[in-house]
């Protein structure tokens, strides 16, 4: 049986099309352009409570390209990346009120730690197909929230609390960089041979052995860069908040919504993570000031409903109406029902 | 020594209570091939339904088992038929995915229907103890894991020597050859996912005598539950016995000999190991 | 009458391969069974033997899908039985699958590609573009350069016997192993099957061929190789092979006296 989540994401090359170029088309450039300046102006031209929101959508857009490197594009679902998220916001924690470190450091330090344990990890755990996989995942994901709380370093179940630095600001633009740079890595990737074997390895792992793909290396590789991502995302978030506890640290639901926002904006794409993260994050602060407790709801529907009825996530769903009208959605459920 | 063997006497009635709640997992799990990450919430549901018939029509939570077990059947058949069986052919991860969100949606609804306080089911005989030699047994642990016991037994029983138990086990192999025991697979699929909703909640009517009910205790009883039948071996109907006895064991022990915040990292700690060393578990046969 | 004319009588010098006392079991059974032979620089060598005589088990042993259980693997001087695949593709081992392992979601330039970019003529400085021009050759060579743009999925049968054989001409192997790449084809796709596998042989590309199709091999073989049941029953120049009658015994079974 081949690899996992074999979702028919885009590859280098559209198959309905005459061959496309390595580059992506100019207008798209300029879109990613323009929609970049905009967020970056986000700060000067918006409210606070809208820098904020920004903060956390964007982080959340970050774990979500994070997961696209190692679930989108190699095909490995993890649902335990939340580990990395919290071991970076733990680096940088542990550097700042223990040592006494500035927080360049921290992050340098929790996101060499998650790169690490990715690969020390990744070692046992990669060999694993398909849902065995998502579960091991999930296993040490709920492992390391029960160890951190036990551990002094971290400050055991109280937490820490690290030295505030009020400038929402500073946090917004560091998280859009973060963005940016985990967004052009994945850019790098589509195009890169790296990119084309972590695919290959997607669509059929032991057909890509057979042809030369180093699979053991490459996903290997492809865990640690999403390991890495995640704990930038996790050190920042932390710094920001100024309060670290295991429980939100290494926060489980962290994972569903990434996994969603990466789904639902489109696997195995470039922009796909962005869209699906700010998207939903929107639409549910929307919701949530109605009522608090709506906002879970609704990331729970919206997981049923697009599971469903655009398993291949929103940007396939866009062309698919727009080539073949609403019945793409009836298509799609009678292509996987029983 | 007394000691060990109450701690172990703990761990075997838990264990029991265990093996019951990840039955109807590896039931859906090994037949259906669908990893049910909602799995937790149906428990959590089945706690807080046995909790209202007893507070509400003062229905002993046993006795009202069947009650439990009925509604929550219909509850999964009409999810499965409604909704999991369009996703059935479609990459393994979508079920894992729509499955997540259900539990996310039962999660919030709970939270939103029942509020966050923690509840517990509290018969009259809830405090009294029996004595069996050296060990001290709370009665209501002892009536649930002899509960629990009797329902993996029937269970397995049903499976093995009924008509649609084994049109139920055909259906693992070869959709092709349940279809020669008469049955529509659609159905099947639904009565199947049915039982292990069943079960689920029948557990979590037990799990609400011991412990406290509150809308978020799926998400780990899913883990552990995934855990037993991979420790025990999704091909092994004595396996989920074996894992739920071993980590009802393994979690009594570790939270004498280590401590309680421990014995979580016990149990998915060897949830993890197993899955490196012998994914088919202690009894499932090697692939 | 078999392919003699620009392959030596004899394998002297440095076989490209050779296999020594190779078995493979698989608890309790024993799929193949002390198997020896060679296999020269620019040679055409067929496997033939009935159903689950053990083919495609010792392909997999010299491709690196499988390891043997004991004995030998040797390529160009080199064991290789305890590299894995993708390490044997490097150097220069390519191998089609009789259940075929297409890339579904990717295009068949793409799935060309691959070969392009990992196999032995790749590396890490071979950009995208250059690889699918690679590709794009060789889907031409195949005769399937007009389907490139589709996806590999919606192949049918044939052009997906060419898909595995241009994957793996792609990866510009130095011996390619051909499992069935004929099953199922008419008589005019065997033909130009055959002669692929000719111009494969004339670029210097050392060919083993499983088949059952014996028209084809018997034109294409330099020797041919007999199994069955795991065990070589015969080994040597084409029209000997055929005629011996071990191997006419294990295919149609004891002449009545």
């Amino acid at each position: 049986m081949s690899a996992p989540p074999a979702q028919r994401a885009d590859a280098p090359q559209t198959p309905d099309k005459p061959q496309a170029p390595d580059k992506p088309p100019t207008w798209r450039r300029v879109a990613a352009i323009v929609v970049f300046a905009a967020l970056a102006a986000v700060p000067w031209l918006g409210s606070d409570v809208l820098v904020q929101f920004g903060i956390n959508a964007l982080l959340l857009a970050v774990l979500a390209q994070a997961w696209n490197v190692i679930g989108g594009y190699a095909g490995y679902a993890s649902f335990g990346n939340s580990v990395f998220y919290g071991l970076g916001a733990y680096g940088v924690g542990i550097a700042m009120v223990q040592w006494h470190l500035p927080f360049a450091v921290g992050l340098a330090l929790g996101a060499a730690i998650a790169v690490v344990f990715a690969l020390t990890l990744g070692w046992a755990v990669l060999r694993l197909r398909g849902h065995y996989f998502a579960i091991a995942t999930l296993g040490v994901a709920q492992v390391m929230a029960a160890i951190v709380s036990n551990v002094e370093l971290a400050g055991r179940n109280v937490g820490l609390v690290l030295p505030p630095l009020n400038d929402d600001r500073l946090f917004y633009w560091l998280a859009l960089a973060l963005l940016a740079a985990a967004t052009l890595s994945v850019a790098w990737l589509t195009r890169s041979r790296f990119g084309f074997g972590l695919i290959a390895i997607r669509e059929n792992e032991e057909g890509a052995a057979v042809m030369g793909v180093h699979t053991t290396l490459y996903k290997a590789l492809a865990f640690a860069i999403a390991a890495f991502f995640s704990a930038l995302a996790g050190g920042i978030h932390a710094y920001w908040i100024t309060f670290l506890d295991p429980e939100s640290a290494f926060d489980i639901s962290l994972n569903v919504r990434m996994i969603i926002m990466a789904v639902f904006g489109g696997p195995g794409t470039v922009l796909g993570p962005i869209v699906g993260a700010l998207s939903l994050s929107a639409i549910s602060e929307l919701l949530s000031s109605e009522v608090t407790n709506i906002a879970g709801l609704f990331f729970g529907v919206v997981v049923v409903a697009a599971v469903v009825l655009m398993p291949r996530g929103l940007a396939d769903a866009v062309r698919g109406v727009r080539l073949h009208g609403w019945g793409y959605f009836a298509r799609n459920v009678k292509a996987h029902r029983l | 020594m007394d000691l060990l063997a109450q701690v172990v006497a703990n761990g075997v009635l838990l264990g029991g209570l265990y093996a019951v709640m990840a039955l109807g997992l590896a039931l859906v799990w090994g037949v259906l091939n669908i990893v049910n990450l909602a799995h937790g919430a149906f428990i959590m549901l089945g706690g807080y339904a046995a909790w209202h018939l007893y507070r509400l029509a003062g229905i002993d939570p046993f006795a009202g088992l069947p009650i439990v077990a009925i509604v929550m059947f219909a509850a999964g058949y009409a999810i499965q038929r409604g909704l999991l069986n369009l996703v059935v052919r479609a990459p393994m991860f979508n079920t894992l995915l729509i499955t997540f969100g259900l539990e996310v949606v039962f999660t919030y609804c709970a939270q939103l229907a029942f509020s966050a306080d923690f509840r517990t089911i509290n018969p009259p005989y809830a405090g009294s103890n029996v004595a069996l030699g050296p060990v001290t047994l709370p009665v209501a642990r002892l009536a649930a894991f002899a509960v629990a016991l009797a329902l993996t037994v029937g269970m397995w029983l049903f499976l093995l020597h009924t008509r649609l138990g084994r049109a139920i086990r055909a259906t693992a192999q070869n959709l092709v050859a349940a279809r020669l025991y008469g049955v529509a697979p659609r159905h099947l699929y639904a009565v199947t996912f049915g039982l292990g909703v069943a079960l689920a909640g029948m557990s979590g009517a037990l799990y609400g005598t011991v412990s406290q009910v509150n809308p978020y205790i799926g998400a780990t009883l899913t883990a552990k539950s995934f855990a037993i039948s991979i420790i025990g071996g999704l091909d092994s109907p004595l396996g989920v016995i074996v894992g739920g006895l071993f980590l009802g064991i393994v979690e009594s022990l570790t939270t004498l000999y280590v401590g309680p915040t421990y014995a979580d990292v016990a149990s998915f700690g060897i949830l993890v190991l197993v899955l490196i060393v012998r994914p088919s578990g202690l009894l499932g046969r090697t692939a | 009458m078999s392919d003699s004319a620009s392959a030596s009588a004899a394998s002297p010098a440095a076989p490209l391969l050779e296999v020594r006392s190779a078995t493979r079991r698989f608890a309790g059974l024993v799929a193949v069974d002390d198997v020896s032979f060679s296999l020269a620089p620019n040679e055409i060598l067929g496997l033939i033997g009935p159903n689950g005589a053990g083919k495609t088990t010792l392909v997999s042993l010299v491709s690196g899908t499988l390891a043997p259980t004991s004995g030998e693997i040797v390529f160009e001087g080199r064991r290789i039985e305890g590299l894995p695949a993708f390490r044997r593709a490097h150097l220069g081992i390519g191998r089609t699958f009789q259940i075929m392992r297409p890339f579904p979601g990717l295009s068949v330039l793409d799935n060309v590609a691959v070969g392009a970019l990992f196999g032995r003529g790749g590396g890490t400085r071979t950009g995208l573009a250059q690889a699918r021009e690679e590709a794009r050759a060789c889907l031409d060579q195949v005769g399937m350069g007009a389907q490139a743009g589709q996806r590999a999925d919606q192949l049918g049968g044939p052009g997906r016997k060419r898909l595995e054989l241009a994957k793996a001409l792609a990866m510009q192997p130095k011996l390619l192993l051909c499992d069935e790449v004929m099953a199922g084809l008419t008589h005019v796709e065997v033909d130009e099957v055959v002669d692929v596998i000719r111009q494969v042989r004339a670029r210097g590309i050392a060919v083993l061929v499983i088949e059952h199709v014996i028209h084809a091999i018997k034109s294409l073989s330099d020797r041919l190789l007999v199994l069955h049941h795991g065990e070589k029953i015969a080994d040597g120049p084409t029209d000997e092979v055929l005629r011996s009658d071990a191997v006419i015994e294990a295919y149609l079974g004891k002449r009545r006296a």
